[in-house]
Parts: C-alpha cells; sequence; structure tokens
C-alpha cells in the first residue's frame, strides 16, 4: 500500500483524538466495550427512558432516592462516558442507551412508546436543547422524524423493528410499553424486576413507584437540574413534560399524524397504537416488515 | 490510566481496520450480506458490471468493491467516491444505500462449516451438530455480525421496501441471474444491456471464480494466513443441505429462525410445535 500524506489538519486532529483515546479521555460512543453480564436499558429517544431509569434506581437503591444528580451514577448513560468513568461503572452494569440493535447487548429492557407522542416529546425536547428554534414547525419536525434525520438513533420504526425482528423471542429481552407503564406502573415494574433478577416486595415496588412519579421528578428537575439529560438546555421548556400517552391527539397536526401512521403502519398496529385517521393503503402496509414477532405481544 | 496503546498508534497511523467504525459518505453503496451467502459472488457480479474494462480478479477485487473489514480506513478513505463497499454488518442505520443478499440459512451453516475450518476456528473433526448449535446460538463466533437471524431480519425489518434498499435472494440469483443482476444494475443505475449482463455473468462463474483463486488467491486479503486446502469459492449450489445438514440441526435451525425463513421464502421441513 503505497502512503498518501494526510492534511496537516486532520494529522493534528487524529494526534488529539488519539491522546485522549490513550488517557482514555475519549468517548468511545456507540463503540464502547459491551460486558456479557452488562444489562441495558434501551428505547428510542423520549420514550420514557429517564422515567424507567428512575424507577429502576430507585428500586434497586432503596437507601439512596434518585434525583437528575445521582442518576448517572446509578444508572450511568453508556454513550455519556468516556472510557475511564465507563471502567469506573461497578459490574455488573446496568446501563441505559438509545442504540438501535446492538448485538453485543445481552440482557435488554426495551421500552416503546407511541411514535405519535414521541415525535410531539422530541419536538418539545429539542426545542429545550436549542436544536430547533421556535419558529420550526411541528409539520417540518416530523417529516424529519419520519426520516429518521432528527437523531442518530435511526428512525423510530428502524430502532423499534431492529430489536423487535432480533430479540423478540428470546429470555434476555423484554418489551414494555410506555402506555402500560402509564396506567399500571406497579404491576410493570414488577416485571423488571423478575426480568432483573430483583427481589421486589409489593412495599418496596410502590416505593420505587412513588419516588419516580412525575410530580417528584418535576420537583427534582426543578431542584436540580444537572444530569446529563437536561444540561445547557432552556429553563422554560421542562425536560419532564406531560409524561402522559395520547397528548398527540390534541399536539399533533392531522398531516403529521397521517405521516407517521403511513410510514409506519404495520408495526405501529402490531403494538397496538392503532390509526386514528388514516385508512391506510394496502401498499402502505408493505413497507415496514417485520418477519420476526409471530404473535402480538398482548 | 493508559488504553489501547497498539490500538491507538493503529488509529493514529489510519491502519486500523474500517470495521462497523467506517466513516460513511451519503453516496456510498453497500452490498450486505451474512458471511457465506454469496456476497462475493455478487462482488464479482457487480464489479464485472461496474468496470467493464478491468477483468475483476482476486488482486483488483479490494480496490473495485472493497471489503470495509478487512481493510484499513486510510485505506477507505482513499477510495473515490462515490465508493460501493462491502461488509458484513447487521442494521446500520448510517448506510443510505444497500444491496442485502439473503441465502438459506440451512446451506449458509454448511458453507460456514467449511469456511471455519479454513479460518482455522475448528478443527476439522469439529462435529457438525456441534457447529451448528453454536452459530445458531450465536456462541461460536464474535458477536460481529450477530446472528443469521439478526442480520438479515434488523435490515429487512428497518430497510425493507424502500426505493434504497434491494433484497436479493441467493437461490433466486442461482436460478436466474441474468433477471436479478438486471434487478441489482437497475439499483445502482447502471445501463445493463443484455450483453453487458452475460459478459459480467460469464466473467463471474463459479468455474471463473475457482480458477482465479487457485492463480491469485493468495495474494487477496481475505485468504491470508488461511488453509490454502480448503478454497473460498465453495460448492456454489442452493439446496446441498437437504443431502447433507442432518435432520436435527435442520429442525434446530428451523425452530431458532423459522419465522424469518418462511417470510423470505424458505420453507420449513419441520413441524414446530412453536
Amino acid at each position: 500500500m503505497n502512503q498518501i500524506p494526510m492534511n496537516q489538519t486532520s494529522t493534528i486532529k487524529r494526534l488529539i483524538t488519539a491522546t485522549k483515546r490513550v488517557l482514555g479521555h475519549a468517548n468511545p460512543g456507540r463503540y464502547f466495550e459491551v460486558f456479557d453480564d452488562d444489562t441495558f436499558i434501551v428505547s428510542f429517544p423520549k420514550s420514557g427512558n429517564t422515567w424507567t431509569r428512575f424507577l429502576i434506581a430507585n428500586l434497586l437503591h432503596p437507601e439512596e432516592p434518585a434525583n437528575f444528580g445521582n442518576i448517572d451514577r446509578l444508572i450511568p448513560e453508556s454513550e455519556g462516558l468516556t472510557r475511564n468513568q465507563l471502567a469506573r461503572v461497578p459490574r455488573p452494569r446496568i446501563m441505559k442507551s438509545h442504540e438501535y440493535f446492538d448485538a453485543r447487548f445481552r440482557k435488554v429492557v426495551y421500552i416503546v412508546r407511541d411514535p405519535r407522542d414521541v415525535a410531539v416529546s422530541q419536538f418539545h425536547f429539542f426545542r429545550k436543547k436549542r436544536r430547533i428554534g421556535d419558529d420550526h414547525s411541528i409539520e417540518q419536525f416530523v417529516t424529519r422524524f419520519v426520516a429518521g434525520q432528527t437523531c442518530d438513533y435511526g428512525s423510530w420504526g428502524e430502532n423499534v423493528a431492529s430489536w423487535l425482528v432480533a430479540r423478540q423471542n428470546s429470555p434476555g429481552f423484554l418489551l414494555l410499553r410506555y402506555e402500560d407503564m402509564v396506567a399500571r406502573t406497579g404491576v410493570e415494574l414488577t416485571r423488571v424486576a423478575s426480568f432483573l433478577g430483583v427481589q421486589a416486595t409489593p412495599d418496596l415496588v410502590a416505593q420505587a413507584v412513588e419516588r419516580s412519579s412525575a410530580d417528584r421528578m418535576r420537583k427534582l428537575e426543578g431542584a436540580k437540574a444537572t444530569a446529563s439529560v437536561t444540561q445547557n438546555t432552556r429553563q422554560d421548556i421542562p425536560f419532564v413534560r406531560a409524561a402522559g400517552s395520547g397528548g398527540w391527539k390534541t399536539d399533533l397536526p392531522e398531516k403529521s399524524a397521517l405521516e407517521l401512521e403511513t410510514a409506519w403502519a404495520p408495526l405501529m398496529k402490531w403494538l397496538g397504537y392503532g390509526p386514528s385517521l388514516v385508512r391506510t393503503p394496502a401498499a402502505n402496509e408493505a413497507r415496514i416488515k417485520v418477519p420476526a414477532p409471530g404473535a402480538p405481544a398482548r | 490510566m493508559m488504553y489501547g496503546i497498539k490500538r491507538t498508534a493503529r488509529y493514529l497511523l489510519g491502519t486500523d481496520i474500517a470495521g462497523r467504525q467506517i466513516a460513511v459518505r451519503p453516496d456510498d453503496t453497500f452490498i450486505v450480506s451474512y458471511p457465506r451467502s454469496g456476497n462475493t459472488w455478487t462482488r464479482f457480479l457487480m464489479a464485472n458490471l461496474l468496470f467493464p474494462d478491468q477483468p475483476v480478479s482476486f488482486v483488483n477485487i479490494e480496490r473495485l468493491i472493497p471489503d470495509a473489514e478487512a481493510l484499513s480506513s486510510r485505506y477507505m478513505k482513499r477510495i473515490p467516491s462515490p465508493r460501493v463497499i462491502k461488509t458484513h454488518q447487521y442494521f446500520d442505520h448510517r448506510y443510505p444505500k444497500v444491496l442485502y443478499i439473503t441465502r438459506d440459512p440451512r446451506d449458509v451453516v454448511l458453507s460456514y462449516y467449511n469456511f471455519a475450518r479454513k479460518f482455522r476456528h475448528i478443527a476439522d473433526d469439529y462435529p457438525l451438530e456441534l457447529f451448528v448449535r453454536g452459530v445458531v446460538n450465536g456462541t461460536l463466533f464474535s458477536t460481529a455480525w450477530g446472528t443469521w437471524a439478526e442480520n438479515v431480519g434488523t435490515w429487512v425489518a428497518a430497510r425493507n421496501g424502500r426505493p434504497t434498499f434491494l433484497l436479493l435472494r441467493y437461490e433466486d440469483l442461482m436460478a436466474d441471474t441474468p433477471a436479478e443482476l438486471a434487478k441489482a444494475a437497475r439499483f445502482f443505475g447502471v445501463d445493463a444491456s443484455p450483453e453487458k449482463l452475460s459478459r459480467a455473468i460469464e466473467n463471474s462463474s463459479a468455474d471463473r471464480m475457482r480458477e482465479l483463486e487457485k492463480k491469485a488467491g493468495d495474494e487477496w486479503v481475505a485468504n491470508k494466513n488461511r488453509r490454502s486446502d480448503i478454497p473460498m469459492v465453495g460448492s456454489a449450489v442452493a439446496g446441498k443441505w437437504k443431502s447433507v445438514l442432518p435432520d436435527a440441526a435442520v429442525a434446530e435451525i428451523e425452530s431458532a429462525w423459522g419465522n424469518i425463513m418462511t417470510q423470505l421464502g424458505y420453507d420449513l421441513v419441520t413441524r414446530t410445535n412453536r
């Protein structure tokens, strides 16, 4: 192989990155080291991941109620940490992730949420993060959302479908619907506990649910909003927002709901997120085919 | 704390393997499959079609359609756009355009068995049943490519039906090469007259590829440090499993992956009660 000289800026950039890497200060992002005994709490962004983190943290650490100051230590965010920080997380690790299917993740709690609510939530979150201005319309946003251009975790459909098709029937995979968690938090948290192999008395579950309620999380956010998810963001838009399901029915323009439903009709239907206004043409039914799931989730 | 000096030095020199961390360009096209599914054949077909003035061989294939999992990130960087790249990765949302080849997993494991011997992953007397179990459970190899079902399933579930995704079955490619290659040509946006197609097919026939491998296979990056008594180009047939694969192994594959197999048109022969 004949060597081609690289231009100087690229060499300097590489030197800086290399130094950071050797010292462990680099953030390996998607390519961090995974261990077989890791457990991951995975979801597309804005699908109830932080709430689930609070629930699990409060269940596992009754002596230390979770707040926005300690949550990144109790259940760290795998992609947000440098190699040094990752090395300090005690094993077995329980970590948060937004990745689409990653074959190295052996044990996964996957949370799925109605994409119509997810889109509305991400729209407001991106305003909070100043990634979009107040003049950015939700219609514009939803078009980019459907194309998978709003974040680096694939589109909602790619993220959800890739996990479901690969792991749906595997014993190392637990599927949670955000809507079920809202409707019966204790029951779903008990399922999580048995999946994690944790002893969970009804009292402990009730305490964890109480300590992770939307009201309490709003209070905690007001008191100490320094978790990685809220850093350097607009304070006039809260991180813990509606915390409910079905908000899209009032917040989402009909055109945008239609766009979402057309893109992911079979997947949404399979997950129990029925179409509202769309009479889906047959051609669209075939757009995303999820081969694996044999029977409906519930 | 000091980490991976060697790996970092490789990164610094650009000699680290591109692999899953390859820097993707918006005009890249990927030829993707699980290993042993006809990827190299498809690469030869496409290379012969895209570069008709250069006879494709194991010597120049890595320049024409490079293998991101065998080559360095610097090498990949030097390939001019638009690149056509081969990988075995499961779903990666950054890939803008993907030609995905799938093959009956019952044939895939058979082919893989020979290949694993070639790679010295297993000894010659390693029992086939044990091998199949290891492949089905994903315990025999690293998770780099996922299991067959994870690899195929994630791509098909995420992308099938999009204009930027073309799914080809190895079996169809075998049965009617001109028709399937014409689909691929349209997908790549290349002019494909019947003459051009048949020349590409002729230049990529199993016999010719065997000849090319004999001639210069040892210069090929994918054959480096491998046993040369087992060829890379296998038997190149579909349905061999029917006579060779033990019933128990067939049942194991079908019970694990039957769902996706059925969706792809690979009929099951074992009755499962799932």
